[in-house]
């Protein structure tokens, strides 16, 4: 009996339709060339899966309205709805496998065991972005979508063919409100809010994003606790920063990383989200909030 | 490290990492800089331009650097741990639910350590029995109570009802709050940190509890100057106390307070006219509020230190947290039947810890202090006409004079619902002089110490023999007992935890179990009640017979003639001690003799040996602030 033709475009459709069944707001294809072109040697797709032939990203919703009036240190603890992301990524890649055979992968988040703290394997951020859901923003370019405001994106790669999307046409990002605040004191919500003053920018006669600065260091000092073990476990041999030497591993405001060492707390890449948090396109965007979502999906 | 390999094996020297190591930082992901959106747009030439600027992976800048890859790696985490610091997020914590970052809102991390070696000193005195403060959070009478908590409770729930009434000034607690704020905020940027000890010699006006408030809300620690202090009793407390501020009069009669106090301190505050080299209090409360985010002290934290006694050679600081001292002012509250409506007028100094009580009393209930600056007969009697108070605290002296100015009959008492005496033995004469005049208003006895503040006391509505005869049970969450020689030994919730950097008085001050030695003496009656019969140090031993003269002194007391009386101790060549009587005289224009004193006794059936054997007639006695006499000040001619 002679195999039907492959669709393309159909299976495009199926997936698609089967992550958003899943939970996942957007979903989009990002140009494998694209990928291998921009990502460094080592963290391209075809580094981690050779055979790749599509790059599929997909997006789940960020916080709750009412997680943004949470303070900033339980934000940083409540945590990341990406783990949604990656269940539905998992799932993904078996399903392909099965409905049509293409061996797949679901792409691992994880840091490169290579490369050291805040290295990741891949970009997930450049997957999303080449697939058009999401776009750099001024708060360290933290991809940002139009209707859906702020997600978490995990990723696919197949071994089947599938017709790429482009990225987005415009980046939501500045606001119109934030350009105003920008015309006024020179900074944006996120510049402004933001606790280790990481970032900074410029925008454009037109409203658009014409410079962003990112000090990452300073990020990852506030928001990477899991870098402070090292840290700790230098400056007690070394006797640095205080006199007792290894005996100020165990006082009171130490105790609390090996109390997460021994729990596996994911809370070590915990995200301060005080630039998310006043950034009106995560907390406002027309279906940012999941309850809006719902009840625009009942009303039709 | 990388692949497995160790530094030596990856040939990094400290020469290679001095080398690369800022430029590795640089071209590495930790600065990024991005112009316009060239991923978005897919414009390829700025992406190529810009991939430095947006971060090279390890394995790109090995390649400008013309190092490995696993070279870099090593380089990069090395100066990123190096870099590090660590505790970053702790900078969240100062925000609080649903705020956003604000700098100004942020204490940097190296400016965390809040507390000054002197504070730390004084905070490690409180040390208290693990087992009993166990006991006393588990009974409720260790709670949450600070004098800030207390305040922001009434400006909250009786907003416009009368914290403060002086002369013809009636200060809310919402205005009360809002000026305690304000001078928090000045004396902030005048250096009070939590922990300082902030010295006040202020009388009994609105500025020494809108300081007083001030410096607990700051977290600090308020130690009072008696107002007869001078220069060598200042400068001595100042510099057991480890004062950094002290807040004074700007002015006074016959000497300089800021003069004095700037030759300790370099910052002072003071009440009055502009002082140069001095802050003006007005100025300090006149400034912006202190920032409600403002860490708040808790009930642990020390916020009084209060000195008993021996000001020049060995002072006696007695600090007590909240808990010791407010946990005796809220349970005693409803002892004593005040409640939100009464107004207190503290006729003790509150500089003295009686004085602080009823300030405390009145904070635990949210009634009102009625304030009188100083005692004099005639003011006291004008002021409860005028504001008529409904309780009094007043030493025995106090009414003493009052009454013998006859102004008891000559103004209204009659709003006065209860009386407190404390400070000194109270003549029971006196005790029933003053309830047969104020027949709606309980005459009770307070005993307490700076160590304790109200330890005993008798309670409205007990019979008027036992507010005559004694100083009444033991306050709420307080235990007494009565040693082998007659001393009174008190525990508690209240007891202090012992006195600031004087381990000599320490060493004496408790025993072995931790009782608290008072050095008075006392005795118990069927009923419970506790007469204070002494103090240990006054006992005379005449001929190796110990006696304690208090009785004769009440005997004494009643004497037409005399208007107040001590007997201390006289050396004898042959006895070792005999007795020798200090009195001042109602009228001193009529004489008094010996012989009057011992025909006088005699008729009172009292044993010979107690007869005083010399009589020494004085202007007037030495007083401590509440109006004791100091009987080491009585020389014997």
């Amino acid at each position: 009996m002679e195999q039907p033709a492959f669709d393309a475009v159909a299976a495009k459709q199926a997936i698609f339709e089967y992550c958003k069944k899943r939970g996942a707001l957007a979903v989009g294809i990002a140009n494998l060339a694209d990928c291998e072109r921009i990502a460094p040697p080592g963290h391209r797709p075809s580094d981690l899966f050779p055979r790749v032939k599509s790059v599929i990203s997909l997006g789940v919703g960020g916080q709750t309205q009412g997680a943004w009036a949470l303070p900033s240190k339980a934000m940083a603890y409540s945590g990341s709805t990406e783990v949604r992301g990656y269940k539905v990524a998992y799932g993904l890649a078996f399903h392909i496998e099965q409905k049509f055979g293409a061996p797949s992968v679901y792409v691992p988040p994880d840091l490169d065991p290579e490369g050291g703290p805040r290295v990741p394997l891949q970009s997930l951020k450049l997957h999303a972005e080449l697939a058009g859901i999401g776009a750099r923003s001024l708060a360290g370019d933290i991809l940002l979508h139009a209707e859906f405001g702020f997600l978490y994106y995990a990723s696919v790669f197949t071994e089947l063919e599938l017709p790429p999307d482009a990225p987005m046409a415009e980046n939501p990002c500045p606001a119109p409100s934030c350009v105003s605040m920008y015309r006024q004191i020179g900074r944006t919500p996120c510049m402004k809010f933001c606790p280790a003053q990481c970032l900074s920018g410029e925008i454009d006669d037109q409203g658009r994003q014409k410079m962003m600065r990112y000090d990452m260091a300073a990020c990852a000092e506030l928001t990477q606790e899991y870098e402070a073990v090292p840290k700790m476990l230098a400056e007690a041999v070394a006797d640095e920063v205080r006199t007792q030497g290894a005996q100020g591993l165990l006082d009171p405001d130490r105790k609390m990383l090996w109390y997460k060492v021994s729990a596996g707390s994911g809370a070590w890449f915990a995200q301060c989200f005080e630039c998310m948090r006043v950034c009106p396109i995560a907390t406002r965007a027309p279906q940012a909030d999941p309850i809006l979502r719902r009840e625009q999906k009942k009303t039709g | 490290m990388a692949r497995g390999l160790s530094r030596e094996q990856l040939g990094i020297t400290d020469a290679l990492l001095a080398t690369f190591g800022e430029t590795v930082f640089r071209m590495s992901h930790n600065l990024q800089v991005r112009e316009a959106d060239p991923v978005r747009t897919l414009d390829w030439a700025e992406i190529e331009r810009q991939r430095e600027a947006m971060g090279l992976a390890d394995g790109q800048i090995a390649a400008r650097l013309g190092l490995t890859r696993g070279q870099v790696m090593f380089i990069r985490n090395f100066e990123e741990s190096r870099r590090f610091r660590v505790g970053q997020q702790a900078y969240l914590l100062d925000l609080g639910g649903g705020k956003r970052y604000r700098p100004e809102r942020v204490v940097r991390l190296e400016d965390r350590a809040r507390y000054s070696e002197d504070a730390l000193r004084l905070r490690g005195v409180f040390r208290f029995d693990a087992e009993l403060a166990r006991h006393y959070c588990e009974k409720g009478w260790w709670a949450d109570d600070t004098v800030s908590g207390w305040l922001a409770r009434h400006a909250s729930k009786r907003p416009d009802a009368p914290a403060v009434i002086f002369s013809d000034q009636v200060i809310t607690w919402k205005e009360l709050e809002a000026r305690v704020l304000r001078f928090a905020e000045g004396l902030r940027g005048a250096g009070v940190a939590a922990g300082e000890v902030v010295a006040v010699q202020l009388p009994n006006v609105p500025e020494f509890i809108v300081a007083f408030l001030a410096i607990c809300r700051l977290g600090a620690v308020m130690t009072t100057l008696h107002m007869p202090y001078r220069g060598t009793e200042i400068q001595a407390l100042l510099r057991h106390s480890r004062a950094r501020v002290a807040i004074c009069l700007a002015q006074a009669k016959d000497w300089s307070p800021p003069e004095t106090f700037l030759t300790c301190l370099k910052t002072v505050v003071a009440l009055g006219p502009r002082v140069d080299g001095c802050l003006a209090f007005n100025d300090l409360e006149s400034g912006p509020p202190l920032s409600r985010d403002h860490a708040e002290p808790v009930a642990a934290d020390p916020f009084l230190l209060l000195y008993t006694s021996g000001t020049t050679s060995a002072p006696k600081g007695v600090p007590h947290n909240y808990h010791t001292m407010l946990s005796n002012a809220r349970l005693g509250v409803p002892e004593h039947r005040l409640g939100a409506d009464d107004r207190i007028l503290s006729a003790a100094p509150f500089s003295h810890l009686f004085g602080l009580y009823a300030l405390h009393c009145a904070w635990a209930c949210g009634a009102s202090n009625v304030l009188l600056p100083a005692f004099t007969p005639p003011d006291l009697a004008a002021t409860i006409e005028k504001h008529k108070p409904t309780a009094l605290w007043t030493a025995p002296a106090h009414i003493a004079a009052v009454r013998a100015m006859g102004l008891l009959e000559k103004h209204d008492w009659s709003s006065l619902r209860l009386t407190i005496m404390s400070g000194s033995a109270c003549p029971p004469q006196l005790v029933r002089e003053f309830s047969g005049k104020l027949k709606a208003c309980a005459v009770t006895q307070l005993w307490g110490m700076t160590e304790t503040q109200g330890a005993l006391y008798t309670r409205p509505g007990d019979p008027l023999e036992t507010h005559c005869t004694s100083a009444g049970r033991p306050s709420p969450g307080t235990e007494v007992r009565v040693a082998e020689d007659g001393e009174l030994q008190v525990r508690g919730c209240l007891l202090f935890p012992g006195f600031y950097d004087n381990d000599e008085a320490n060493a004496s001050a408790f025993t072995q179990d931790g009782w608290y030695r008072t050095g008075d003496l006392a005795a118990v009656d069927a009923g419970g009640n506790i007469a204070i019969t002494g103090r240990v140090k006054d006992i005379i031993n005449r001929g190796g017979v110990k006696f304690n003269p208090r009785d004769i002194e009440d005997l004494l007391d009643a004497h037409p003639k005399v208007l107040q009386s001590a007997i201390v101790p006289m050396p004898d060549a042959v006895l070792g001690e005999k007795a020798c009587a200090f009195v001042t005289l109602r009228n001193p224009k009529q004489a008094l003799t010996l012989e009057d004193l011992i025909d006088y006794l005699s008729d009172k059936d009292i044993a010979r040996n107690k007869l005083p054997e010399k009589l020494v007639v004085v202007a007037e006695m030495p007083f401590t602030p509440t109006r004791k006499i100091i009987k080491g000040r009585l020389k014997i001619p």
